[in-house]
């Protein structure tokens, strides 16, 4: 693949999603991604494009970041199947190319729900708390007369987005490459990376930057009431322990978040009365 | 409505559409879109606490398949807008929360009408691949001009009711309401030990 083609499809993938529908989902998208390459694939066979683009225009849905997998994969066998010799060739690779997009779209779906939604976002969430609390800033309870410089407000906001978006960029641009020279023995590159050791070793590191948060928030609550440990502040403390509890049960009972805090502006209005 | 609130407006919209139509470069993000908007209203410190605390409320819905979550740019812009106009925060942060799941609400009946002029667009697109490009940002247009109209008429309207409302609420309410916006992050990093739970590979 010329390096303008895959800048072509690289740039392009970031409107995949639009004109997301219920019925189709990201069709237009994929159609709107591939339609330069195949457009130049088939420039002497003008014929064949309704059928193309009919292919295109069927059901599709994946991850965005992942996606890139699916394009460079289909990218190759649509070259395949302008290339065949015989209709019966052409037949079989147009069967691979409907296997390719229903079977990786799927698998790249799945890991990228947990690599970038379950555990990139979320870890970069964590760095972006623990930057702010390092320059002082105390995210949990900001006094709305602090004054903040702006490159303290911008710092963990920055990292956050450059430490989500140099993953996710690099696995967008190397995905169409990988993809496109890597075989169906290779799971389309898919198994040059080994996934679920990245996911697990993210989780692991998020998992104790969310123990130490949870512990930094407590140290900054102990500190600003340790000359006056009262009814107040065991009040407060047990109220929001209670709440802390509730929030794993609610969510094994997959009750959102939003759910629970609205719930607790209702009881706390009614204790507030009682 | 303010120079500041309209440009509120506009920026909101823009970076709706980064949630789910173009770039997904998480712009939209809570930690990210708080501050930006805090950058506008001048109020840094506020815009990183909305900002934080949308991220922490919202971190346990993820856009998976057809899942639709709640937007955080709605709730950062509905929030930092009204705290601007001198609403308390934490009143600020209850509509702005009610806010964006009303806001999923609409976001859902558009998609759903979108299937109405899919056959149309495959129609075009058929008779002539190239209209891709019109489709594709005709549909970008009209998603930022949806979202800027229900953006500025969602803080329009919470802003009036909330002014209105604001002068009447008991201090026992205020405390409520102060005492419930300080639970956000702990419920949330709460729901962060799950969601990095390990399983044996």
């Amino acid at each position: 693949m010329k390096f303008s083609q895959h800048f072509g499809l690289f740039v392009r993938s970031f409107f995949l999603q639009t004109g997301w529908n219920y019925l189709k989902y990201q069709n237009l998208g994929l159609m709107f991604v591939m339609w330069p390459f195949v457009e130049k694939l088939y420039k002497q066979d003008k014929d064949a494009i309704p059928s193309v683009v009919s292919r295109y225009l069927a059901t599709f849905n994946t991850q965005p970041v992942m996606a890139s997998f699916c394009f460079g994969a289909l990218a190759k066998q649509e070259e395949y199947i302008a290339n065949a010799k015989t209709l019966d060739e052409s037949n079989e690779e147009t069967l691979e190319w409907n296997a390719i997009k229903r079977g990786l779209s799927i698998t790249t779906a799945s890991i990228g729900d947990r690599l970038f939604w379950g555990t990139l976002k979320p870890l970069t969430l964590l760095l972006a708390l623990f930057i702010w609390l390092i320059l002082g800033i105390h995210v949990f309870e900001i006094q709305q007369e602090d004054i903040l410089p702006l490159t303290y407000v911008l710092a963990g906001s920055v990292a956050a987005f450059l430490a989500f978006n140099a993953i996710a960029l690099f696995v967008k641009w190397q995905g169409i490459k990988i993809s496109y020279n890597a075989n169906n023995k290779a799971c389309y590159g898919l198994t040059q990376f080994d996934w679920n050791r990245t996911i697990y070793n993210a989780k692991k590191i998020g998992l104790v930057l969310t123990i130490g948060l949870l512990l930094l928030g407590i140290y900054y609550y102990l500190r600003d009431f340790q000359h006056s440990i009262d009814v107040h502040f065991i009040t407060r403390a047990v109220l929001i322990l209670f709440f802390v509890c509730i929030s794993f049960i609610t969510r094994r009972l997959r009750i959102p978040n939003m759910y629970l805090y609205l719930a607790a502006v209702v009881i706390f209005n009614i204790v507030c009365y009682l | 409505m303010s120079v500041e609130i309209l440009l509120l407006c506009l920026l909101a919209a823009l970076l709706e559409l980064d949630t789910t139509y173009a770039f997904q470069l998480t712009f939209s993000r809570g930690v990210i879109a708080g501050p930006l908007f805090a950058l506008i209203t001048g109020d840094w410190a506020a815009g990183i606490q909305i900002g934080v605390f949308t991220e922490l409320l919202f971190t346990d819905i993820n856009p998976l398949g057809a899942i639709l979550p709640p937007s955080a740019v709605i709730c950062c812009a509905i929030a930092v807008a009204l705290d601007s106009l001198g609403i308390q925060l934490c009143y600020a942060f209850i509509i702005a929360v009610l806010g964006s799941l009303l806001f999923v609400q609409v976001e859902r009946r558009v998609r759903k009408q979108r299937v109405n002029l899919l056959t149309s667009w495959e129609k075009q697109i058929m008779q002539n691949p190239r209209a891709i490009n019109r489709v594709v940002f005709l549909e970008l247009g009209a998603c930022f001009l949806i979202n800027f109209v229900l953006i500025s008429l969602f803080i329009g309207v919470s802003a009036t009711l909330a002014q209105w409302l604001q002068p009447h609420i008991p201090q026992r309410a205020f405390y409520a309401c102060q005492f419930a916006f300080m639970a956000v992050p702990w419920i949330g990093l709460a729901s962060l030990i799950p969601e990095f739970r390990l399983k044996k590979r």
